[in-house]
């Protein structure tokens, strides 16, 4: 194995479609990246570009086009062959076994052996070779449930520097990293890229954009919105117009909450099994709270403990004024009206083999028993059936299995199963991660109006345009505690810049 | 398209068809396969087997396995001899027993599994062990003789041309038929092994499911347990021994996905039928009985794989992920 990064790859995608059963993910898209470059990937969720990275890495073959790396014509069946030209790709999702040690993990594709046995000596010494180019101070022996979270991030490039990777795709990199961890981080790819390594840089963040990269392809809706432009003379404003298709919108949704009464949901003090300390906070039938936070903040967990899948340890629950108890989820869903939009829809919303019918009546079942607890399809469909046109959910029909719907038809789903329930608090946790422009829009105004029919909604975002757009209040949580609450005027940059403060400050 | 996805997604016509040109097959090949005699066979066996494929069934249905089924069903056949043997209980009050015994093992087994956040296999590979020591133990390893008349009669009886304990087996196929599909614990259920924690997170309990199927389970091994002993006569500690395949294979053959979330009990009796009709052809083409355990098991892995091409035709097998 080669102790020293090589040269970097010049990739070129030429006129690339991907169709997925319905959905053309990526129609003719193009991206060329010169070797040493660090090439920005824009695009919304949805847009295509997580396709694009798994055409890269040998996930998914596209349908035409064509993939080059340095000009040779490139048809990668697996992610293996993709590794073995030289690709290696560093996800959001952490793909390092935690159990194992940093030299583990790092020498996992190839171990170093002696008379047939894993060398441990072999590995610490491979291994920290990586470790000083990314001047990353850990002992290699080191388990990575360990590490931090940015140092984990760091392990996962010396991972795929060690494969003799000449191109690195970064997806989200910095997404649950400190500004000073970032900081650290974007030096560490300077200095690769100056070696000659390419770089695909993935992110939400464009101020990160525009301090890193040099170049931007951005992805709208499975085309491209600009092929490999250089970023230099390029605003902040002109990026957004291409991510999204026109100017960024002010919503100047009026505040909806009267805020007279007390509360649909309060929580005073109120601290939780999962390490919540003294959250205090309101939610007012027809108004958003939204909830920011950046990953690890502990958002979601607390939706768990308000629908009751952790136990609330200390603090008062209040539901429209009165102190209450949630006993477990059934009590929070049933009696008490708290719905949960998961941010996991396919972990933790739906049952994807199941039809749709079944998903959105499995909140009421208990209710649409009548005798002896029998339950017919009728009944379940009466219950569904209005959900398909109010919530434009499309779908050949209530029998289709929820698994063969767009990301974003799951999503209306797993909405509307809370609005069968008729949840008085409701809770949506990122809506709209992974579906499509349009979906998105039209999630929005649903949850607007879902305000303004009276429920309390609570939306926990990691995209801070949504949040400033939608929400009424903001509350910004950091390590499992809440920091700020403020009243949103809906203007970004004294948002953005508030809840920044927050977090950072 | 849109007719052969249905077909591929009914679980049952193609079982169906297997099962008929199986036997016509088979009675070509071999005319005496038709006989009275025979057919008597194969219900009598039908009616036993389905009962504890489908308490293997309901376990499957959440995304366990129960593999104490075998010690149950041999627990409760043997307590259910000793009660009438020894302690001289009419037979009502010892089915009632049986019955008893066969909830509370499944309900420790589902107790045990959802306190301790363990997989149903240890759990179940533990009780097994436990179950089939206390059975071995109260009878010192020989069977109970002293079954009472009217169970042995009830074994061996015909109705017309049909076995009694069909009286049994066909509420419980009906039963559960409608219990999964109408009821809505059965529901619940379904939707917990299709996805526990979305489940969960809809207010369906984790615990009262777990413990639920399990339960369930632990009653049809009990009352296959005490059928096994109408059947053979005596309360043999032998008894449950030899379901385990079996109770994989039928509902598995049957459509049920062994992580959860779906299970045809048409299916699963159709697969019973396939099960025995392989069997018995074994037996009348003269193959060495120990060959059927391989066909059996061949046969497992063969539906396992059919269930997993349907589910990703269907969209529904888990994504390739990125390594």
């Amino acid at each position: 194995m080669s102790r020293q990064v090589k040269s970097g790859l010049q990739v070129e995608v030429r006129g690339v479609s991907k169709a997925f059963v319905g959905v053309q993910a990526l129609d003719n898209v193009n991206l060329t990246v010169g070797a040493g470059q660090i090439h920005a990937l824009l695009g919304e969720n949805g847009a295509g570009k997580s396709t694009l990275i798994k055409i890269l890495t040998g996930v998914h073959q596209p349908d035409s086009g064509k993939v080059l790396l340095d000009g040779r014509e490139m048809a990668f069946r697996t992610p293996r062959e993709a590794i073995a030209a030289g690709i290696g790709v560093v996800h959001q999702e952490r793909n390092l076994i935690t159990r194992f040690s940093v030299a583990e993990n790092i020498t996992l594709e190839d171990p170093p052996t002696r008379f047939g046995l894993f060398d441990e000596a072999a590995a610490v010494a491979a291994t920290r070779k990586w470790l000083d180019l990314l001047h990353l101070d850990t002992d290699p022996r080191t388990p990575v449930s360990r590490l931090s979270v940015a140092q984990v991030q760091l392990v996962e490039i010396a991972k795929a520097l060690s494969l003799e990777s000449r191109f690195l795709l970064l997806d989200e990199p910095t997404s649950s990293l400190t500004p000073h961890e970032t900081g650290t981080l974007f030096a560490v790819l300077r200095r690769l890229a100056a070696d000659g390594v390419t770089i695909v840089f993935v992110s939400h963040k464009l101020e990160e954009v525009f301090e890193l990269c040099t170049h931007v392809t951005v992805l709208r809706d499975g085309r491209n919105a600009c092929d490999s432009r250089p970023l230099a003379g390029m605003t902040r404003a002109d990026v957004v117009r291409l991510m999204i298709g026109r100017d960024e919108r002010a919503f100047a949704a009026p505040a909806i909450g009267t805020r007279s009464g007390p509360p649909a949901l309060e929580l005073r003090g109120v601290a939780t099994g999962l390490g919540h300390k003294d959250i205090t906070l309101q939610a007012h039938a027809g108004e958003i709270l939204g909830l920011y936070g950046l990953v690890g903040a502990g958002r979601s967990e607390l939706a768990r403990a308000i629908i009751g899948a952790v136990p609330i340890t200390a603090g008062e629950v209040r539901i429209d004024g009165k102190p209450e108890r949630i006993r477990d989820v059934a009590d929070a869903v049933r009696r008490l009206g708290i719905g949960y939009v998961s941010e996991d829809r396919k972990g933790d919303g739906l049952i994807l083999a199941h039809d749709v019918a079944a998903n959105i009546a499995a909140t009421v079942w208990h209710r649409l028993g009548k005798f002896l607890g029998f339950v017919s399809d009728r009944m379940q469909n009466t219950t569904a059936a209005p959900f398909l046109t109010s919530l434009d959910i499309r779908t050949p029909s209530l029998a289709q299995r929820v698994g063969n719907l767009s990301g974003g038809n799951q999503q209306k789903v797993s909405v509307a199963k809370w609005l069968a329930a008729g949840s008085k608090v409701l809770i949506v946790d990122e809506p709209t991660v992974g579906i499509d422009i349009r979906s998105k829009a039209y999630l929005h105004d649903l949850i607007l109006k879902l305000a303004r029919d009276g429920a309390a909604v609570i939306v926990i975002s990691s995209d801070m345009p949504e949040l400033v757009m939608l929400a009424d209040r903001i509350a910004v949580m950091k390590g499992f505690r809440l920091v700020d609450t403020f009243d949103n005027a809906r203007e970004y940059t004294a948002a953005s810049q508030r809840i920044m403060q927050a977090i950072h400050g | 398209m849109n007719a052969f996805r249905r077909m591929l997604r009914s679980d049952s016509l193609g079982l169906a068809l297997v099962v008929l040109l199986g036997g016509a097959a088979l009675s070509i090949a071999r005319p005496e396969f038709l006989t009275a005699y025979n057919i008597d066979v194969i219900l009598v066996g039908f009616c036993l087997t389905v009962i504890y494929a489908l308490g293997q069934g309901v376990i499957i249905a959440i995304g366990h396995m129960n593999l104490a089924l075998g010690a149950t069903g041999c627990l409760v056949a043997v307590s259910f001899g000793g009660a009438m043997q020894v302690w001289g209980l009419p037979v009502w009050a010892a089915v009632i027993f049986g019955l008893l015994i066969g909830m509370f093992c499944g309900f420790v087994n589902g107790w045990l599994t959802h306190k301790s956040g363990l997989t149903s296999f240890i759990i179940t590979l533990a009780t097994m062990s436990i179950f089939k020591g206390i059975s071995l133990g109260i009878t010192e390893a020989q069977p109970f003789y002293g079954v009472a008349e009217s169970v042995k009669a009830f074994g061996s009886d015909r109705w017309g041309p049909l076995p009694e304990t069909l009286l049994v087996a066909l509420p419980i196929v009906i039963g559960l038929a409608v219990f999964l599909g109408r009821m809505i614990p059965g529901r619940q259920m379904l939707a917990f092994g299709g996805n526990p924690s979305a489940a969960e997170l809809s207010g369906i309990s984790r615990a009262r499911m777990v413990i639920l199927a399990h339960t369930l389970s632990g009653l049809l091994a009990a009352i296959a347990g005490m059928m096994s002993v109408a059947r053979l006569q005596l309360a043999s500690p032998a008894i449950g021994d030899e379901w385990l395949i079996a109770s994989f294979a039928a509902p598995v053959i049957g459509g049920a996905v062994l992580s959860g979330g779906h299970l045809s009990v048409l299916g699963t009796c159709l697969g019973v039928l396939i099960v025995s009709l392989i069997n018995q052809a074994l037996v009348m083409l003269a193959v060495d009985p120990f060959y059927v355990q391989v066909l059996l098991g061949a046969l497992i892995l063969g539906a396992v794989g059919l269930n997993r091409l349907r589910e990703s035709r269907m969209g529904n097998a888990p994504v390739l992920r990125l390594s």
